[in-house]
């Protein structure tokens, strides 16, 4: 990994577009702030070397580094990445029920940690309009509030600094691949700092294909249905096609290819579809309305899901092989399409002082980009 | 100052140019004087405004120049002697009134002077006056000197009655604010009462209605006023000449330049070769004075700033004697004699007399000058000019800036003429994007703000100085609002003009006399015409903040935001801090990720310091004014503020 | 009105300079009323837009015996500089300097906002001395801000560096021509402690040695 400073930052990410928002280079500092959807710029920063850049996920991501800090060995380019089981799952009779997305097992595991003192503080995400909105939350009884995927990239990881600002020492951060990524870097200390202590005690990823633009979203959407009126927007598992808005009086089905001008730049070279960097990994479940699909990756992970599962927080089920075959498909296929782009616009492995956006070793990316429909480990 | 009205007849007293200005109307028994601050010209009026009382008179700080002109005029027609005052740029404010005016003439003597800024020292054009002279028909006298800034106005109310027109007193910049002996004259003791005659024949010039209308017979009137003007100026005594009869060169000048040229001939001891003939009326010019000078050398050297206005004026005479007197040599701008641009000094026309006489001269010795460069190079860091501690402008910048930078959709600031200005440059956050004339920045919105119809989709934000916007943001504004612009206007409201010395407007509740006067409520004006106004402190950021965040998102229309919060020079704060400011340099983190120096390398109040020993910031007690406002922008919190008792 | 006495030159040409705000027009004006009592003709030249925001400030004084003159003195012509910041001394010696100028020089920096901001260092005061006293042939330096501090308010530094150069045996103004000056401009209770920053400057000049440096 090699770490820039804000200026790096701004010429390759900000003002390429390649930005995700994630929000873990705001509120490092007063240079870079969040404001409907997007991180600015306020000032430059002379610095070198920054934080902003160490933690951003769409600059110089080394995905060797990651790899050997969470699982002692070099990236393989395995379409899921490492992971010990994969579950069906869905929130429990204790999960105190909610206006969940899709079985509720993120927004039960979150108050599971919290009410078991796992984690002091829960980083989430909720809207404000169609405006993401993150927050940082105490108690379980504020989890349910959050619950529902805004389908916006999402400025989420101001929450996990400000956090740290106000002095939560064991956060669990719920995020998409992106600001899991973020959150690795950063847990890493890339600029090792003698103070540092691990801030994040849990993460829970999401999976994620892509997000829109919040902007974008918002100004397509102004013409369709107030803003205020929505009440939950899906993505119904593919081949729908289809992404769909319910509002009070009425449900919009929306042609994905209709926005999928939408989508940001970032989300285009993103190799990452189910959160590899996360404890565990949450997304729907293909053809089981209600139910999550639950991806155990670490020890703190497996414990997690176990523990959560005998309290009565979630129920976890076995996880049928065609999906898994299905999964890898979608997920081998992302990594093809963004290895691809960013290789062709030289953003892969740059050499000669150059800066890239993923570093990996040859074999892996060899592997990424020749298995086309992605197979099977 | 006293001596402006207890000064006594025939002592000398040391008067900056704009007080002898201001001397020479008392003396000359002026009733009314009105103008608009603009430096160089503020002290004239502000002079006035002080011994109004004491001397009958009636001046005010009008809402713009052509008020100030119309004000002056109504004086005049009513038979009283008036004074209307303004910076160049403010003639062309009032040229539209003026070009009305001459075409109808005047009755009391009523002279104008605009005070011109030559090298644009206090200004953002060099745009002068003269030519606005010949433009209106009308006579132009330009003191050489501080006595004559003086006698010369006296001078001009006499011409002015003579001829029954307008008379434009021409300053400069190093005539306005520099100082010098002056003799003073007597006062005068009774001043006409004011009565204005309408009910004689209509054409009758001192009983009809005024005005320039039949054009064609007042025009020919204007011109037999203009020529009699000139007949007058051919034994004016304020053309001089002195040098030899015969000179080898002829220096023709005006206003200060004359100092420089009588210093430039004397330092190179060349008074036997040069002669030098300084007008004191330069439009129209002496034809007959001329006529002699030109007779008795071969050779001319025209020594003025800015335009080439003597020269062509001088040219065409030339040219119509040449047949009689045969062609001269016409050193000058158009030659590149004298540069074209910029203010002179003795060193231009040493340099230009150095070339003609062919002569060396070296100003210090070149070994000197070589090493004072070095030296300045390597320790005398530029000063580029800032906002004082503890202005509202840093903040009010600071805030709009950041907010430009958040919204992110590459928005901007048209700009306006005031202190705030500076917007422009660092100490501003090179925040403002557009500056022109006075109300410019509003009505640039508004053009800006009916572009989304082809695509443009950036935010446009327009500021305006308090002053500013009674003088001409008012019209603008109602533009925007009449065709629904989406702009935000912002208005500083620092109570007062600040940039030219705290000059009162019409929204304060006094007026330049001192007396109390009804003042008008800029919020109330912004609502009345159908714009959305919010008042906030710029001091409270994060409320600023918010505020303008939304006032810009969205289609709103015309949006007003007030920023209100006195200068930091105001007399009600100078001297006296809000807050007494601590900087912990434990806490303080310097050049570390997560500030690198925020306060000083980027919001940069003068007020702040960087301990480069110790690395951190600090606090200089001398010049911090106590605001308390880098206390919210330090992120961490190692600078705090306690109000003071 | 007294005679006007020899000068050491006619014109003399004397600059005070300094940045926005240390009220360097108020000791040019002091300064002229001083020279107008003594009988003298003056001129003054200023620059005035910069006076408040944080720039170069620079009065041009001509005393003259013999009338008015141009109110910019002529490149390489100033006999004294009057600086009430150091590198404001460098910028008008290069202008108005030569090898035979006296300058008196406030030792106390103001930092322009390039230096504060980090895109210029500011020189060391040693440095700063040195270059001044080749570049004249006496100069004196004086840490008059920090005395006006002591006193209650920076500002008097001004007055003080005026108080020295009356000491400096340069011109015929004394403490009773300052005193006369100011009560004509200023308020009764102001006059008094002008008058003690004017003598504490002058005794910080002699301190230092007629001489100078
Ligand atoms: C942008 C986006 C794209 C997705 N794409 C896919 C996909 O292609 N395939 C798939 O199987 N699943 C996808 N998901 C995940 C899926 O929508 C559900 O979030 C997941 O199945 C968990 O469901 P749940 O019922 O447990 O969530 P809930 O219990 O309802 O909790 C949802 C949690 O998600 C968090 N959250 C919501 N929006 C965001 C956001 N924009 N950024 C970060 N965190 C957020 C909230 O904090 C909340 O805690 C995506 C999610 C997002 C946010
Ligand atoms: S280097 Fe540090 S202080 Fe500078 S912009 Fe990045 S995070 Fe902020
Ligand atoms: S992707 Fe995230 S870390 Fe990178 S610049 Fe954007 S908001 Fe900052
Ligand atoms: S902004 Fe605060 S932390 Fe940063 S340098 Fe200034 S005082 Fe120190
Ligand atoms: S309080 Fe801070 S911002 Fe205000 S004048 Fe002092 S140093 Fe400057």
């Amino acid at each position: 990994m090699q770490i820039y400073g804000p200026g790096e930052l701004l010429d390759d990410v900000l003002q390429t577009g390649l930005c995700i928002s994630c929000g873990a280079c705001v509120h490092l500092c007063p240079y870079f702030a969040t404001w409907r959807g997007k991180t600015a710029m306020m000032f430059s920063c002379d610095r070198k070397q920054g934080r902003c850049h160490a933690f951003c996920p769409k600059t110089e991501v080394d995905l060797d580094q990651l790899s050997s800090k969470a699982n002692n060995a070099d990236y393989t380019g395995a379409p899921m990445g490492a992971y010990q089981q994969v579950f069906m799952a869905r929130a429990g009779d204790k999960s105190g029920g909610g206006d969940f997305q899709d079985g509720g097992t993120v927004s039960a595991l979150v108050r599971f940690a919290l009410e078991t003192g796992r984690i002091d503080a829960a980083v989430l995400t909720g809207r404000n309009g169609l405006m993401p909105s993150p927050g940082l939350v105490t108690h379980s009884g504020e989890v349910a509030a959050f619950a529902g995927s805004k389908y916006t990239a999402a400025p989420t990881l101001v929450s996990l600094n400000d956090g740290i600002k106000q002095g939560y020492g064991r956060m669990g951060v719920v995020g998409t691949p992106c600001q899991m990524t973020a959150v690795a870097q950063m847990r890493s200390n890339p600029m090792q700092d003698s103070d540092f202590s691990d801030p994040v005690a849990l993460t829970i990823g999401l999976f994620c294909t892509w997000a829109l633009d919040a902007r974008g979203l918002l100004a397509f959407m102004e013409k369709r249905a107030p803003e205020e009126e929505i009440l939950k927007i899906r993505i119904p598992p593919p081949p729908a096609g289809i992404l769909v808005l319910e509002t009070q009086s009425r449900t919009i089905e929306i042609p994905l290819d209709d926005i999928r001008s939408l989508v940001p730049e970032g989300c285009r070279v993103c190799p990452d579809m189910t959160a590899e960097w996360a404890d565990v990994s949450v997304g729907a479940m293909e053809g089981e309305d209600g139910w999550n699909t639950l991806v155990v990756r670490s020890e703190k992970g497996l414990k997690l899901a176990e523990d959560a599962a005998s309290a009565g927080y979630i129920v976890l089920a076995d996880f049928p092989e065609t999906s898994l075959s299905h999964l890898n498909t979608a997920a081998a296929a992302k990594k093809k399409r963004a290895f691809d782009r960013a290789c062709s616009q030289g953003l892969v492995n740059t050499e000669k002082g150059g800066r890239a956006v993923l570093r990996v070793n040859k074999q892996a990316l060899e592997k990424m980009i020749s298995e086309p429909g992605g197979i099977h480990e | 100052m006293s001596e402006l009205i207890e000064g006594k007849p025939g002592q000398r007293y040391l008067l900056m140019g704009n007080q002898a200005i201001a001397r020479g109307a008392l003396e000359a028994g002026v009733s009314v004087a009105a103008g608009y601050p603009g430096t160089p010209s503020s002290e004239i009026i502000e002079n006035l405004a002080k011994v109004a009382d004491e001397a009958n008179m009636y001046v005010e700080w009008s809402s713009n120049e052509k008020v100030a002109a119309e004000v002056a005029a109504a004086a005049s027609f009513a038979g009283l002697r008036s004074l209307c005052v303004m910076k160049q740029n403010g003639v062309n404010v009032a040229s539209d009134f003026l070009l009305h005016l001459v075409g109808g003439g005047t009755r009391g003597g009523m002279v104008i002077v605009p005070c011109d800024d030559p090298g644009a020292l206090s200004s953002i054009n060099e745009g002068e006056s003269r030519h606005f002279a010949r433009m209106l028909e009308i006579p132009l006298l330009e003191p050489g000197d501080f006595q004559e800034a003086k006698d010369m106005v006296k001078w001009a109310f006499e011409l002015s009655e003579q001829i029954g027109n307008l008379v434009m007193l021409r300053s400069v910049t190093r005539l306005s604010h520099a100082s010098g002996s002056v003799k003073l004259g007597a006062l005068p003791e009774n001043r006409p009462r004011a009565r204005f005659r309408h009910g004689g024949f209509v054409l009758d010039p001192q009983e009809g209605a005024v005005t320039s209308a039949p054009v064609a017979y007042k025009h020919v009137l204007q011109q037999e006023k203009l020529e009699k003007a000139e007949s007058l100026f051919e034994d004016c005594p304020f053309n001089t000449y002195t040098g030899p009869e015969n000179p080898e060169l002829l220096v023709i000048t005006s206003s200060a330049c004359n100092l420089y040229c009588r210093e430039a001939i004397e330092i190179l001891g060349v008074s036997d070769r040069a002669g030098l003939l300084k007008l004191g009326t330069t439009w129209p010019l002496p034809k007959k004075l001329i006529r002699t000078h030109l007779e008795n050398c071969s050779k001319v050297l025209v020594v003025e700033e800015v335009i080439p206005f003597l020269e062509e004026n001088l040219k065409v005479l030339a040219a119509e004697l040449a047949m009689e007197i045969g062609p001269r040599t016409i050193f000058a701008k158009r030659d590149k004699t004298i540069p074209s641009v910029g203010e002179m000094n003795p060193d231009y026309v040493i340099a230009a007399l150095v070339k003609i006489f062919d002569l060396s001269y070296e100003a210090a010795p070149a070994d000197y000058v070589e090493k004072a460069g070095l030296c300045v190079m390597a320790g005398a860091p530029g000063r580029d000019l800032t906002f004082c501690p503890g202005c509202p402008h840093r903040a009010s910048y600071w805030t709009l800036h950041n907010v430009l930078a958040l919204d992110n959709r590459d928005g901007f600031i048209c700009g306006d003429i005031g202190c705030y200005s500076l917007g422009m440059r660092e100490t501003g956050y090179y925040a403002l994007k557009t500056m022109h004339a006075m109300g410019s920045g509003t009505g640039l919105a508004s053009g800006f703000g009916k572009l989304d119809q082809f695509g443009m989709d950036q935010p446009i934000v327009a500021v305006s100085g308090d002053s500013t916007f009674f003088h001409s943001v008012i019209p603008a504004l109602v533009n925007a609002v009449h065709y629904n612009a989406d702009i935000t206007l912002v208005v500083f409201d620092n109570s007062g003009t600040a940039m030219t010395g705290f000059q009162p407007h019409p929204g304060l509740e006094v007026d330049a006399m001192g007396h109390d006067a009804p003042s008008i409520d800029i919020e109330s004006v912004c609502r009345a015409v159908g714009a959305q106004t919010t008042v906030c402190d710029p001091f409270d950021m994060e409320l600023t903040r918010d505020i303008l965040l939304e006032k810009i998102t969205g289609k709103n229309g015309v949006q007003v935001l007030i920023f209100k919060q006195s200068c930091a020079l105001s007399p009600e704060k100078k001297g006296k801090p809000r807050y007494e400011m601590h900087l912990d340099e434990n806490i303080c983190i310097g050049e570390n990720c997560g500030c690198n120096k925020l306060c000083t390398r980027v919001f940069k109040c003068p007020g702040l310091n960087w301990d480069e020993k110790n690395q951190h910031a600090r606090i200089d007690e001398v010049i911090c004014a106590g605001c308390g406002v880098c206390a919210s922008v330090c992120p961490t919190g190692a600078i705090t503020k306690k109000e003071r008792a | 009105m007294t005679a006007a006495a020899n000068l050491l030159s006619d014109p003399f040409n004397l600059v005070i300079t300094g940045v926005g705000g240390q009220g360097n027009v108020l000791a040019s004006r002091v300064l002229g009323s001083m020279l107008t009592q003594k009988g003298y003709s003056v001129t003054i030249g200023e620059t005035f837009g910069a006076s408040q925001r944080g720039g170069s400030v620079m009065s041009h004084l001509r005393i003259s015996s013999k009338g008015t003159w141009s109110p910019q003195i002529p490149k390489g012509r100033a006999h004294v500089v009057v600086s009430l910041e150091p590198t404001e001394a460098l910028r008008v010696l290069y202008e108005y300097g030569n090898p035979d100028v006296y300058v008196l020089c406030n030792t106390r920096p103001v930092h322009s906002i390039a230096v504060i901001s980090g895109q210029f260092k500011y020189p060391e005061q040693d440095e700063l001395r040195q270059w001044i006293r080749d570049l004249s042939a006496k100069a004196w330096f004086l840490e008059a801000t920090g005395a006006a501090m002591a006193m209650g308010n920076a500002i008097f530094a001004n007055i003080m560096m005026i108080g020295a150069l009356s000491a400096a045996d340069i011109l015929p103004v004394d403490k009773d021509t300052f005193k006369d000056a100011v009560s004509n401009m200023m308020a009764a209770d102001k006059v008094s402690v002008n008058c003690d920053a004017f003598a504490r400057g002058a005794d910080m000049l002699l301190a230092e040695g007629i001489s100078g440096a």
